[in-house]
Order: structure tokens, then C-alpha cells, then sequence
């Protein structure tokens, strides 16, 4: 059985959502009454990929809710807490979605692998970064060219570069779509030039210089507060991959020549019988999801369960291969520009 | 000119949880707190015993059984007074036994009225569950000494848990309609209990949030496993709204 951990988009998506699984008591509870609230398997479904293989899964609600993230000990507790029930519950793998895997990484729940009588099992959970990571790079790879945009010649930012999904990018971009360009942003240096000697190229930039020279731009940061982008000082076209969470480039900036595509996102070949992703506000619920939930999936179809995904810059060529080649034959391609999908594989 | 949306992801830091975050328990002020705290646990256990000796009067196939968890009740009580000696507090019972008289009172008129399933969702469901989560949020905070007689008891605790639900579970279908009478009658009891107990708690630097969620966690596994589907534990847990 594979499962999925992820959590509203916002208290009252949360409160709307609590009222139509009739879970009432909570659904009409302040905040602290959610902060009190323990995590929900609120959903099984059945998954069949096109050659007729059928898996379980299972969605939790971790009742972690976006208006928590500055109560520290309150979202570690919601991690904490979903990640023993699936445990409980036998779940193979688990993809941790949304501010999930954020939260674990950046409070550093490594060292709480003891949750009340359960000793966290590492193994049955997944980040979904290498298949997020593997994702991006094939939006970019046939959404570029869609607009005019010459692979060869461009030059593409990767903003986030040191990060997990973003130094996955990179390497992705450098050693197999052979871009012309590579920007590489992030706010730390020594990470960076790590990066760069691991790559052997790729252009060290600030973000206000490397946007305007950009044909494409990934985003895989968390934004800055204050950023503000302006259309005008952009290339003509531009493609930009949104790839954080949430997803907040603004979807002002499409047109004009700025193409903006949500990142990171994949769609099955049929619709699944699910209400779970109504929650992340997909354009088409039955059949979109966040490449990383999708990864548990595949791991569950290829009887992959170990920790595919984990910490920090291990993310190789082969791993994303081997996530890519699965995702095609599993049936899932990615989200391209004005919805129309185009098959995944080369 | 188009503005990003903020988000507070920048503002995420690595806060790593700090084991110094400890009261001092020589404080003045955490000793009177103890001294509430450490008797509601210490009646609890008692009320625990007495409990499951009286339940097994109702079932006598059973009772050899049952006077085996209550003996480790016992044992946990022996443990938890040797935990307010060790701080030199002496525990205030005539506080702990007000505490637990509403719920008490609700035990002793389901036995004489013969009520299993209503004394098992009082003992077996609530005051473990309520038991346990103390417990597990007490260990985060405690003195060393008493750190490693409340992980003990939480071992055994997690066994007693089962007995009660297995008999609620095997008899499911035949007492869910007492079970959530009764159910609405006691669980709004052990949130006031909650209430009352919280600026204690908060002395020993135990949240009332953390407390209250890991009551919900408790309590929700010992419904699953007795074999509620997710509707009806939502049912059962809006009675803790009132």
C-alpha cells in the first residue's frame, strides 16, 4: 500500500473540507481546536496503471493547515504524528506533500525518529523529490520549445540551485538537456560553489541579474517576502516553471511573452476515483497531483519500498531515470503550458 | 508591476527542538503544581485498580484477569508516589479525589447498574487514553527519576489499553448504542478534567494543546480498534464540543 500525507491549503479550505467528511467537531473548531486535532486517514483509493496493475493507497490528513507554520512545535507535531499513523496503519511508502517534507527538513525531525511507542521507520517515506526534480526538468524540456524557445541557445536560471530538487535540476539540465546557459541562484554561497565544481560549469548569479537574462527560469525556492518581479525587464519569450510550494507566482505575470506553468505537477491516464486532491486545488482533481505523491505511487507499483528520496543532494542522473522511465509506463505525463498534455517520453 | 504572494517559507528557520527546554524541579512554584499533578496520577492508578477489580465482579470468567491489570495499576501507583517523594512533594489526594468524582460517580452507577459496556468506555477507552497521553507528554518534561518510571508504566499501559477493547470490539455490535450514550455522557467530563488541570500542566511545561492532541490520538486508535468506522469516531468525538 502506498500513502500520500498532505493537509489543506488553508484554514478555511481545512474547515470546508472537515464539514463534507462529517468530521464536525473539528470542522467547527478554532484553530486551537485543529492544533489539538490528530492526524485522519480520510480516504482509500485503487490505482491501475495501463497495463492492468492495480495497487491500494491510502490519503492522510496530517490536519496541518498553513496559518500553523509559525507555531514550531505544533507543525512538528502534525509531521510527527501523520508519519506514525501511516506507519500504524502498515503503509509501505509515504510521500510527505506540501510544507510536510519542508517541515521535516527544516526542523530537523531526523532526530524525532521516536514517536510515542513507535520507532519511525525511515524506509516507508519518501520526499517525492526525484520525481518532482525529474518532472521539472521535462516541462522544461517540451514546454521551451512550444514557445519558441531554442534549447541549444537558451540560458535557463535554476532559482533554489542548491536545494534538493534544484541541484537535481541542474545536473539534470547540464549533463542531459545540454542548455546553453546555466544560472545558478541561491542565497548561500559555499553550497553554490560546491555545486558549481560538481557541475563543472554553470554561472554563479543574484537573482535581479540573472532574471532578465533568462530564457527560462525554475523556480524551487521559497520566495522571498518582498520579491517583486517586473514583466517588463523579462525576455520575450520567457518560460517560468513554478515549482515551490505553495505555488505562488502570480499568475499576472502570464502573458505578454511570460509563460508561467505550475512545476512539479503530473497527470494520470484516467481518472482516479479520489477526492483528496481537491484539497491542492488541481484544475483537474481526478487526475492531477503533485509529482511527489505520484512518486509513492510508482515506488508501490515497481515494489520499490525504501526511502527513494531523502536528505539533501542525493538525487543522481540514474535515480532520476529510473523514477522517469516509470513514470511514463505507469501512465502519467506532466502538466504543460494551456493544458495540453503531451506525452512525457522523449 | 505583478507582486509574488508572500509566503512564510523564508521565514522557516531550523529549530531544533532543545532537550534544555526542562522546568527546574526544585522550583517552588513546579512543586505546588507537582504536588495537584502527582496526585491525580497516583488516584488515577487507584481508581484504575479499584476499576477493573470491579468490573471483574460483573464478569467472573474474567476476573482472574482482570485482577492482574489491576495489580499492575498498583504497581504504577507505588511508582508515580515514589516519584513525588523523590521531589519531596506530598501529593494533594483531596484534590486528585475531587478531580475524578464526577467520572467516579459515573463508573459506580454503571456497575450497579450492571453496565459493562458504559464502566469499560469510562476505564478501558477514556481514563487510559487519558492516562497515556499525560503520560506521553509528561516523559518530554520529567525529572530523570521519574522519566524512566513513567516510560515503564507507558509499556504497560499500552497492554491494559487492548483487554478492554477487545471486549468492546468482540461485543461491537450489541453495545454500540450504550457505547455512545454513554460516550456523550463522560467524554465532555474528561475535557473539563483537561481544562481544569491545564495551568498545572503548563507549570511542568506540559501544553494543553499537546495534552489535548494526544488524548484525540488515544482515544481515536482505541475506537479504530475496536472497530468504529471513521464516521462514527467523529461522532463520538463531537461530544467533546460543548
Amino acid at each position: 500500500m502506498f500513502g500520500l500525507i498532505g493537509h489543506s491549503t488553508s484554514f478555511d479550505d481545512a474547515k470546508r473540507k472537515a464539514l463534507e467528511l462529517g468530521y464536525d467537531h473539528i470542522a467547527e473548531g478554532d484553530l486551537d481546536v485543529w492544533c489539538s486535532a490528530p492526524p485522519q486517514l480520510v480516504e482509500h483509493v485503487e490505482v491501475v496503471s495501463p497495463d492492468g496493475k492495480s495497487i491500494q493507497g491510502a490519503y492522510i490528513d496530517s490536519c496541518f493547515v498553513p496559518e500553523m507554520l509559525s507555531r514550531f512545535k505544533t507543525a512538528r507535531r502534525k509531521v510527527l504524528n501523520a508519519m506514525e499513523l501511516a506507519q500504524k496503519k502498515g503503509i509501505n511508502i509515504t510521500a510527505l506533500g506540501g510544507f510536510t517534507s519542508i517541515i521535516f527538513e527544516n526542523f530537523n525531525l531526523l532526530q524525532h525518529q521516536h514517536v510515542r511507542n513507535t520507532m519511525l521507520e525511515w524506509e516507508r517515506f519518501t520526499t517525492g523529490n526525484t520525481h518532482t526534480a525529474w518532472v521539472i526538468c521535462r516541462q522544461l524540456e517540451i514546454n521551451a520549445p512550444a514557445i519558441g524557445i531554442d534549447l541549444k541557445k537558451a540560458r535557463v536560471a535554476v532559482v533554489g540551485a542548491t536545494g534538493d530538487i534544484g541541484s537535481a535540476v541542474c545536473r539534470w539540465l547540464s549533463k542531459r538537456t545540454g542548455v546553453a546557459e546555466l544560472f545558478l541562484v541561491a542565497r548561500q554561497q559555499k553550497p553554490l560553489l560546491d555545486l558549481q565544481v560538481e557541475l563543472q560549469g554553470g554561472k554563479i548569479l543574484g537573482l535581479e541579474e540573472a532574471l532578465p537574462e533568462a530564457d527560462v527560469v525554475v523556480w524551487v525556492a521559497s520566495m522571498p517576502r518582498t520579491l517583486e518581479i517586473d514583466a517588463s525587464k523579462l525576455k520575450q519569450p520567457c518560460l517560468m516553471i513554478d515549482g515551490g510550494y505553495p505555488k505562488n507566482l502570480d499568475s499576472k505575470l502570464d502573458g505578454s511573452g511570460v509563460h508561467v506553468l505550475k512545476g512539479g505537477i503530473v497527470e494520470f491516464f484516467t481518472d482516479i476515483g479520489w477526492n483528496m486532491m481537491q484539497l491542492a486545488e488541481m484544475e483537474i482533481p481526478q487526475r492531477q497531483m503533485f509529482a511527489c505523491f505520484a512518486e509513492a505511487m510508482l515506488l508501490e507499483f515497481e515494489n520499490c519500498h525504501t526511502n527513494f528520496s531523502w536528505g539533501r543532494n542525493n538525487i543522481t542522473l540514474e535515480k532520476m531515470d529510473f523514477i522517469g522511465e516509470a513514470s511514463v509506463r505507469r501512465g502519467f505525463s506532466t502538466l504543460n503550458l494551456k493544458s495540453q498534455l503531451q506525452a512525457a517520453a522523449a | 508591476m505583478p507582486t509574488l504572494q508572500l509566503t512564510e517559507v523564508a521565514e522557516l528557520k531550523d529549530q531544533s527542538f532543545s532537550s534544555t527546554d526542562l522546568p527546574d524541579f526544585t522550583a517552588s512554584a513546579y512543586k505546588d503544581a507537582y504536588s495537584r499533578i502527582n496526585a491525580i496520577v497516583i488516584e488515577g492508578e487507584q481508581e484504575a485498580h479499584d476499576n477493573y477489580m470491579a468490573i471483574g465482579t460483573l464478569i467472573p470468567g474474567q476476573a482472574e484477569e482482570l485482577k492482574k491489570l489491576a495489580r499492575m495499576e498498583l504497581k504504577h501507583m507505588r511508582g508515580f508516589t515514589a516519584c513525588g517523594k523523590n521531589l519531596g512533594v506530598a501529593p494533594d489526594m483531596v484534590f486528585a479525589k475531587e478531580f475524578f468524582s464526577s467520572l467516579h460517580g459515573n463508573f459506580q452507577k454503571a456497575l450497579a447498574a450492571g453496565k459493562l459496556t458504559t464502566c469499560f468506555l469510562i476505564q478501558a477507552i477514556l481514563i487510559e487514553a487519558f492516562a497515556i497521553s499525560a503520560y506521553n507528554v509528561y516523559i518530554r518534561v520529567a525529572d530523570p527519576f521519574a522519566k524512566k518510571i513513567t516510560e515503564g508504566v507507558v509499556q504497560d499501559e499500552y497492554l491494559h489499553l487492548n483487554y478492554g477493547q477487545e471486549w468492546l470490539k468482540s461485543n461491537l455490535d450489541s453495545c454500540k448504542d450504550e457505547l455512545f450514550k454513554a460516550n456523550k455522557e463522560n467524554l465532555p467530563l474528561i475535557k473539563s478534567m483537561l481544562d481544569q488541570v491545564a495551568s498545572d500542566a503548563s507549570e511542568l511545561h506540559m501544553d494543553k494543546e499537546e495534552l489535548m492532541e494526544e488524548f484525540m490520538i488515544a482515544y481515536q486508535d482505541s475506537l479504530t480498534e475496536i472497530g468504529l468506522t471513521n464516521r462514527e469516531m467523529a461522532r463520538m468525538a463531537s461530544a467533546a464540543v460543548v
